[in-house]
């Protein structure tokens, strides 16, 4: 797993938001429950280094299955990112990962006042979700699509991250 | 534009400047495009020029390079993509995204970056060496399974751009009729030019076939139809993977 985390650094540039969130919130948020979710279930433990300034600790204990007994390669764990600040709020996500596959992603937490920003993070997170998984079973660079929007709130997202081509 | 923009980098032998700057100087080009182009902020330049308030000739330089390609993308498409013919007045916004998309990627080359992807909510454009192989895979959405490809497609470097009315609902406009258009489910155009490549798929799904054969005589640029009910065409060249 070293090997994939070490990609994410040297080859995944980043994640930009044109409409109102900070730009890289969603990656780091995804990066960081990757490496809590790829490290040996004994050490998918909680209180990893803040990565969210003033809203680390917000959300940071590793959730999912109870982890196997023994330290097997693979497996399934989940575990739940560093909370990340963007704009108007904090988000944090889950990963779960079977053995080297990402299966799923979701939102785990997200503290926002206003609804507009709720939006905007309900559409990154699922988006993020349907690249990472795509991109996983199919082995491709990235993916064309019709853009996702919703006219009434004028936003929408795209993610890709390509350390997802776990090998 | 209300999208987001992702960025896959690879750096050279010679290492680029840092990633972080690299990404701040592609991002403030795409927010500037936003400001200048927006249709929808009603004190972007181009907002005012299509209320009358600003002539042309006050208009930023960029807008006419915009317009100079929407000119060519008309052309090409048999009149299938016509910024001209819009319902609330001129909206180029149609080539923009691509075309904005492509500047961040030109940047980003221009940097020192040996290799990279720039994907601007699913139009995306490809430079230098793929991470693994001869060719970059490129899954297009299934325009009814959410997490499913239609299809893959192998680019060595360049455009790939899809328009299709599964995830915003009718919001292609026939310029013929002014009316939504319903062609087709997906339609995707690979070429050299992002921009180019933007406008045609929206072209292609409005007007089905009858673009999908103006694309195949085009050098360079391939296209991929699906249907309202699933059947799918492509042009001969068309890479798939």
């Amino acid at each position: 797993m070293k090997r994939a985390i070490t990609a994410t650094v040297s080859t995944v540039a980043g994640f930009g938001v044109v409409l109102g969130m900070h730009t890289a919130t969603a990656r780091n948020a995804l990066s960081s429950a990757l490496k809590r979710a790829a490290a040996p279930a004994a050490t998918t433990v909680p209180a990893a280094p803040a990565g969210g300034g003033a809203a680390a600790g917000a959300s940071r204990a590793a959730a999912g299955p109870p982890a196997p007994s023994t330290t097997v390669p693979g497996g399934v764990h989940s575990a739940v990112g560093t909370a990340e600040q963007y704009g108007y709020g904090v988000l944090s996500v889950k990963v779960t990962v079977d053995g080297k596959r990402i299966t799923d992603i979701s939102l785990a937490n997200l503290q926002t006042a206003e609804s507009y920003s709720q939006m905007l993070a309900q559409q990154v997170v699922p988006m993020l979700r349907q690249e990472v998984l795509s991109a996983q079973t199919a082995r491709v660079n990235g993916v064309s699509g019709a853009t996702y929007t919703s006219e009434a709130y004028l936003i929408s997202a795209q993610s890709a991250l390509d350390h997802l081509h776990v090998p | 534009m209300g999208t987001a923009v992702s960025f896959h980098l690879y750096p050279g032998e010679g290492a680029p400047g840092s990633l972080h700057s690299a990404l701040e100087k592609a991002c403030e080009g795409l927010h500037r495009v936003e400001e200048v182009f927006s249709t929808w902020q009603p004190d972007s330049p181009v907002s005012r020029w299509r209320r009358g308030e600003l002539a042309a000739e006050s208009l930023p330089p960029e807008v006419g390079e915009v317009m100079a390609l929407c000119e060519q993308a008309k052309r090409l498409s048999g009149g299938w993509f016509d910024p001209w013919s819009m319902p609330g007045g001129t909206d180029p916004t149609g080539l923009v995204k691509g075309w904005s998309v492509e500047a961040a990627a030109s940047l980003l080359q221009a940097e020192g970056w040996r290799a990279g992807m720039v994907n601007g909510g699913g139009d995306l454009t490809v430079f230098g060496p793929p991470p693994q192989g001869a060719a970059w895979r490129i899954g297009v959405q299934h325009p009814w399974r959410p997490e499913g490809l239609a299809c893959v497609l192998e680019v060595a470097s360049g455009a790939v751009a899809t328009s299709g009315t599964y995830q915003r609902g009718p919001h292609l406009v026939d310029p013929r009729t002014g009316r939504p258009a319903v062609a087709a489910a997906s339609a995707t155009v690979t070429g050299p030019s992002l921009a180019l490549a933007d406008a045609l798929a929206t072209a292609l799904a409005v007007g089905g076939a009858t673009v999908l054969d103006r694309i195949a005589a085009l050098p360079g640029y391939e296209a991929y139809l699906i249907g309202p009910e699933g059947q799918e065409s492509q042009t001969p060249g068309m890479p798939f993977g």
